[in-house]
């Protein structure tokens, strides 16, 4: 355990305008991690759980979840992650999306995910959404994974 | 159906009409019989009278021969013995014989054929006094001539026809008494055959009454069977079509709230990107300004103008634009949240509630120089939040549409029809075309000018409502005249009655 290992975030979104929106936003709070921007949900798990670079394998990571993306729900996503037995349990997850919906946001939570936020349609909401999401992850501790074998 | 409504309700008239006139044949015969029965009685009696009649006439004529007699015996005794005794018999039957003829005559006075024996009769009797007067004072020879005369004796041959007579007036009475007592028996005979027909009638109208009845609740049982079968395959229908109805109802829901949704994405990235390039635009700006202050000739006119108005228009349109789609998708997705909240029946006081909604909106009356009048409303059970969400959009709405330069009277009614509640919002306001009456209950829909704030979502929140809850609301107005909406719901709305 490296107490200086950069977090990585990692962003599951399939519209590249929200995702390249977000990115602007963070960077305008002030943050410059680095972002690894994925548009689909097999492959983002692939990098999550397999890759050497990923986070399972290497060091600490910070995740931003789009619920609707087209090959599979964000909420299957959030399921495998905050699995028991997940090397990325303790991951944060921050779940970023369009629905509102009670529910949804209830069985999010309930799997686990650490921050709910709906995007404003408002662009100046949104992007003070952002920023402050920002701003909190600039002063958030995030736990190494436990590094499986 | 076998027959229609009005083709039943002819036969049932025509099945009344034949019951009645049955009835009314029976009940005629009844009266037919009785009154037969009372002439006949008025016969019997008046046939007895008579009877009494002949027998008493006979009883005279028989006293009246037997005094006769008498007198005859008396006179044949002083003809024999000259004993003045028979001479005081003899006008004593004479007296009686007097008496009895002079009832006689009475008696047949009403009769042409006595009449003149009663009179003869008298005339004979007057005749034979005569020969008895001769009787008490002839001499001895003299009586015993008349003795040894007998045959030629005047007395017995006054007598002798005297007999004949009574006997002809007897004889007569028998027949009279025949011919009454045949009368009567026709009478009786003529009665039984009447009793006897009305009777025969009675049978046959209860006979035929019976039939009718019974073909009638046979097809009255016929009829109720089909429509329990018609009511039985009516509830299974509106039972299925009610299921297809929901899940038609949630597929919309559901679709109107992914739509809603997934048009929201899309929606991020315009109005993102659009102030994004409205900051690169104020930089470009900002560099223009400064270069044309530094190097004017390097600006030329069009891209002053490029960047400094056709630049902020197009962004601005797009903003509005944008704004407005939102405003519309947040609708769309309200309304689809509103059909997926659940509904809660509740005793509510509905006078209350409105005084409520007026409360609230007391500013916009104020301002607006209106005047609410709540009438008292009858009481519901219905969800709460949905009376109030269409009542107070039907207020609302009113107020917004005043008629300028008119003070705006605005009245809440309420009354109860059956099983249903009605409440009515009239106001004196600007109304709405015809045309237009089905249309502002359309979502997104507008009528009249465009000179008030909204998106044409008020009137078909009110509708989906109040169809939620089993109810309807409608409109009726007229141009400058102002509107009375109507909204009529189910007095008690059951819980299990809402779709889900």
């Amino acid at each position: 355990m490296t107490e200086h290992q950069p977090v990585n975030i990692v962003m599951i979104e399939d519209d590249e305008g929200h995702a390249r929106l977000i990115e602007k936003n963070i960077r305008r709070a002030g943050i410059s991690n680095v972002i690894r921007h994925f548009t689909d949900g097999t492959t983002a798990l692939e990098y999550l759980f397999n890759a050497p670079d990923g986070p399972a394998k290497n060091g600490p990571a910070l995740i931003l979840l789009d619920l609707n993306l087209p090959d599979m729900s964000g909420t299957d996503i959030l399921a495998k992650i905050k699995a028991e037995g997940s090397p990325l349990k303790r991951t944060p997850v921050v779940v970023l999306t369009t629905t509102d919906d009670k529910v949804e946001i209830q069985r999010c939570y309930d799997l686990g995910c650490n921050v709910y936020i709906t995007k404003p349609v408002n662009y100046e909401n949104f992007a003070d959404a952002i920023r402050q999401l920002g701003l909190f992850l600039s002063v958030i501790q995030v736990p190494d994974p436990e590094i499986a074998g | 159906m076998a027959k229609s409504a009005p083709l039943r309700d002819k036969a049932h008239l025509s099945f009344t009409r034949r019951l009645l006139g049955l009835l009314s044949l029976g009940f005629l015969a009844l009266i037919g019989a009785a009154v037969a029965v009372a002439w006949l009685q008025g016969q019997n009696e008046e046939n007895a009278d008579w009877v009494q009649h002949t027998l008493s006439v006979e009883a005279q004529i028989a006293d009246f021969a037997r005094g006769i007699e008498r007198i005859e015996t008396a006179r044949r005794g002083v003809l024999l013995t000259g004993q003045p005794e028979f001479a005081e018999i003899m006008t004593e039957a004479f007296k009686a014989t007097r008496t009895s003829l002079d009832r006689l005559d009475g008696l047949t006075r009403d009769n042409p054929i006595q009449r003149p024996r009663t009179a003869q009769l008298v005339q004979l009797l007057a005749d034979y006094r005569q020969t008895e007067h001769e009787a008490l004072t002839a001499s001895l020879e003299q009586r015993r001539a008349i003795v040894r005369d007998f045959k030629t004796d005047r007395g017995v041959i006054l007598i002798q026809q005297v007999r004949r007579v009574a006997q002809q007036m007897l004889q007569e009475e028998r027949d009279l008494l025949a011919e009454r007592d045949e009368m009567q028996g026709r009478t009786l005979a003529f009665f039984y055959g009447v009793l006897a027909i009305t009777g025969l009638m009675i049978i046959l109208v209860a006979a035929v009454t019976l039939l009718v009845m019974l073909r009638y609740t046979r097809e009255l049982d016929v009829s109720r069977a089909e429509l329990r079968r018609l009511n039985d395959d009516l509830e299974t229908l509106v039972d299925e079509r009610t299921v297809e109805l929901q899940r038609a109802n949630q597929e919309i829901q559901r679709f109107a709230y992914i739509v809603s949704h997934d048009l929201r994405s899309p929606l991020v990235n315009v109005m993102g990107f659009t102030a994004e390039l409205d900051a690169a635009r104020k930089t470009v700006g900002a560099f223009v300004d400064k270069l044309a202050e530094e190097q004017p000739d390097l600006v030329d006119k069009d891209v002053k103008l490029a960047v400094d108005e056709d630049l902020p228009e197009a962004i601005g349109f797009i903003r509005t634009s944008t704004q407005k789609m939102d405003r519309l998708i947040n609708a769309i997705l309200r309304l689809s949240r509103e059909g997926r909240r659940t509904i809660a029946p509740e005793p509510i006081d509905a006078t209350a509630l409105t005084q409520t909604i007026v409360d609230s909106l007391q500013h916009k009356v104020t301002e607006k120089g209106a005047e609410i009048e709540i009438d008292t409303l009858p009481a519901i059970t219905t969800d709460r939040f949905s009376l109030e969400q269409m009542l107070s959009n039907l207020i609302e709405n009113a107020l917004k549409y005043l008629q300028p330069g008119r003070p705006g009277h605005i009245r809440v009614t309420g009354r109860v029809d059956r099983d249903r509640t009605v409440y009515e919002v009239t106001d004196n306001g600007r109304g709405i075309d015809p045309r237009d009456h089905d249309r502002v209950f359309d979502l997104f829909r507008r009528s009249g000018m465009q000179d008030q704030p909204g998106e044409g979502i008020g009137l078909a929140h009110v509708r989906a409502l109040a169809y939620r809850l089993g109810g309807l609301v409608d409109v009726r107005s007229e141009l400058d005249r102002g509107s009375t909406f109507r909204l009529s719901l189910p007095t008690v709305l059951k819980a299990g009655d809402v779709d889900a």
